[in-house]
This record gives structure tokens, sequence and C-alpha cells, in this order.
């Protein structure tokens, strides 16, 4: 009874040992491997754009901004090339609009619905945005005579596949000409 | 067939099969599982395999793969063990069989609660990271290299149907061990006792 409590003391010693002297042999050489496998890094700089990662690419505005004045909204098209080695979806973006040359607030803009983009392949966001009362007084008073005003889109809260990216002030602003809605030429 | 059916410790046996089972069970469905985003990353885990998902990519963690593979050879030394006890309670061999198999689903159990849970107190108090393990929370990733950048995250996180049966099979084999003096007390051969005349020599 003793030999046989005994061989199965040196079974549970072996089955533990074992497989953990073997893991540790095999990443010998990067123990960093035991806990971060190599295809994990390849993945990390796929994303962030690492060596030869394509990292996070700005979309371009396409076609020119449209304006309705009733609603005192407008729509602006932007073309997104999907650089991440998966397909996504871009469920939700909103930022604020900015005066360029002012800084001065003037609405806030919002994707009209949601995008879905497969890998390596460009999508088409549009994006709408509204004027605030206070916007129109100053597209009236600083740029009354220009037909077309720079924007900037700014504070940008992405929603890509359920995560959240929010940039931070002045950490990414896409630049943009929009009608003037006050434009007195 | 109605005494050798009355042999067996039924708690030992069906606990050894579900052990076994289990483990088969578990290569395919996680004990617990958790979800980042819309399905963008998986994690499935279970003393028997763990790996990350990544969409269509697979990661395993060699570490964690060594302790899935003592997990693995555990519960199934421990399954066998159970199964040869649990139809042979008498014999000599019988009772170290048991004592090598009953708590091993167990251990695994607790060993594998405990990891998790360490898992998430460590991330917690590290990292400021709250990851649940049953529910769902929004949760901002605390990435280093993205200053300027806020990433949060969608978790939803839950134990598996395979979890339970993990629970039956340790509960099953504690109930073996228990119930082992019944049936060796019922099982033990009638012994007769003769009184030998005592003899006194005078010398």
């Amino acid at each position: 009874m003793d030999k046989i409590r005994l061989v199965l003391t040196v079974i549970t010693i072996a089955i533990i040992v074992i497989p953990l002297v073997g893991t540790l042999l095999a990443n010998q050489g990067n123990l960093l491997g035991l806990f971060v496998p190599p295809e994990i890094n390849e993945f990390a700089d796929d994303l962030i754009g690492g060596d030869d990662g394509p990292g996070l690419e700005p979309p371009t505005i396409v076609g020119e901004p449209h304006y309705d004045e009733e609603s005192q909204t407008f729509s602006v098209s932007f073309e997104y090339k999907n650089s991440f080695p998966m397909d996504i979806t871009i469920e939700s973006l909103t930022g604020n609009i900015k005066c360029a040359a002012h800084r001065f607030p003037l609405g806030n803009a919002s994707l009209s619905e949601p995008v879905s983009i497969d890998a390596g392949e460009t999508g088409t966001l549009t994006v709408l945005g509204a004027w605030t009362d206070d916007a129109i007084s100053h597209f009236g008073s600083a740029h009354g005579n220009q037909e077309n005003v720079d924007v900037v889109l700014v504070d940008f809260a992405v929603d890509i596949s359920g995560i959240q990216l929010q940039l931070d002030q002045g950490q990414m602003e896409q630049e943009m000409q929009v009608p003037n809605p006050a434009y007195q030429g | 067939m109605a005494t050798i059916l009355s042999k067996i410790n039924w708690f030992g046996f069906v606990g050894g099969a579900l052990t076994i089972l289990m483990i088969v069970v578990s290569m395919f469905y996680p004990w617990w599982q958790l979800t980042v985003g819309d399905d963008l990353i998986k994690i499935n885990a279970s003393p028997v395999n763990t790996n990350f998902g990544f969409l269509d990519a697979s990661f395993t963690i060699p570490f964690i793969w060594a302790l899935n593979v003592i997990g693995l050879l555990t519960l199934l030394l421990s399954g066998v063990a159970m199964l040869i006890y649990s139809v042979m309670p008498t014999k000599s061999f019988a009772k170290p069989l048991l004592d090598f198999g009953y708590k091993k689903p167990l251990f695994t159990f607790l060993f594998f609660v405990i990891g998790l849970v360490a898992v998430t107190m460590i991330l917690q108090a590290i990292l400021d990271f709250n990851l649940p393990l049953m529910g769902s929370a929004t949760n901002t990733l605390p990435i280093p290299f993205a200053s300027g950048v806020t990433i949060s995250v969608f978790l939803s996180a839950g134990f598996q149907w395979s979890f339970w049966l993990a629970v039956v099979a340790a509960t099953l084999c504690i109930a073996a061990r228990l119930y082992h003096k019944k049936v060796a007390t019922t099982q033990q051969p009638a012994v007769t006792t003769a009184t030998v005349p005592s003899t006194t020599t005078a010398s």
C-alpha cells in the first residue's frame, strides 16, 4: 500500500514539474516569452504602427460640404482607409467644431450612421454638424465676407467595434472648409 | 449482479466519470470567458485550455499552457483513479487511489478561482483596471505610449456551464470520500475469532 502511495506521489510531482521545466527550457533564451508570446508583439506593432506597421491614418475629406439653411446643419464626407489587419465597424464619431482662426466654438458634429470597413479597404464616413446661434453670429461678424470658412474638428471620440478612443484636447485636429451660413457676399 | 453493483462507490464512479467528461468539455467550452468590445478580443479560460482570441487569431501564453497541461494530467489521473477505486473500493489499493483522486478536482477548481481573483486584484491594484469576474463594465485602458488618448473598452465576463459541471464533479468526489467508510465497512468480510485455551506450565 505504501508502494502505491509512493508511486502516486512521484506521478503527482512529475506531472507538475515536467511541463513547467519543459516550458522553461523551451523559452530559456527569452524568459519574457514565457508570459508574452511573440505573436502578441507582432500584433501590437501592427495595431499601433510599429516598425513597419500601418498606424492610424487620418481621414481625408471628399467632395464639398453641404449646408442646409433651414435646419442650420451641414454634412461633410470623409474617406478613411482601414489600415488595421482586421475588419472594423465605426459605431460612432463625435467632436466639437471650432473656428480655425479664432478658436470660437461653433457646434458639434457626429457620424450619420455606423460604417463597417473591411481590413485594407476604404470606407466613406458622413459627418453631420449643427451650428449654434452664437456660431451663426460669429460667422456673420468675423467672417461675413468669406464664402467658405476654415474650421477644425477637435475633441474626437470614436467608438470602433466597442472600443472607445477619446483624443484629448490638441491631440488631433481635422481641418476642413465649410460654407459660411452668414455669407453676405 | 446486485451484489456487484452494491459494492460500487457510486459517488466515486459518477465523480470520476464526470471529471473525465469535464476535461473533454473544458477543451471546447471555457469555464470563464471575457469579451472585450464587440467580440474584438476574447479570453477563454479553464484549467485545461486557456487561449486569447483576437478576431480570427488565437494566442496561448506558454506559462499558462504549462499550467493547463498540469491541470489536464492532474484531472485525468484523478478521474481514472476515482473510477478504478469506485468499482473496487474494498481492495487494498483502493484507499490510496481514493486519497490520490478525490481532492484533485477540488484543488484544481480552487486554484483556478483563486488565480482568477488574484489576477483581477493585481490589475486593480497596479493598473487601476477593473476586470469584472461576472457581469460587464466599461474601463479605461492604462496605455503609457498612447499619451493624450484615452481608450475605453466595454468588458463582459462570466462563468460558463462547464464551470458548474466542475463544481458538481468536485462535490461528487468529496462525497465519494465521505461515503467510502460506509462502502468499506459494509463490504468487510466476516471475521471469525477463535479462543485459544491458554495453557500454563509450571516450571
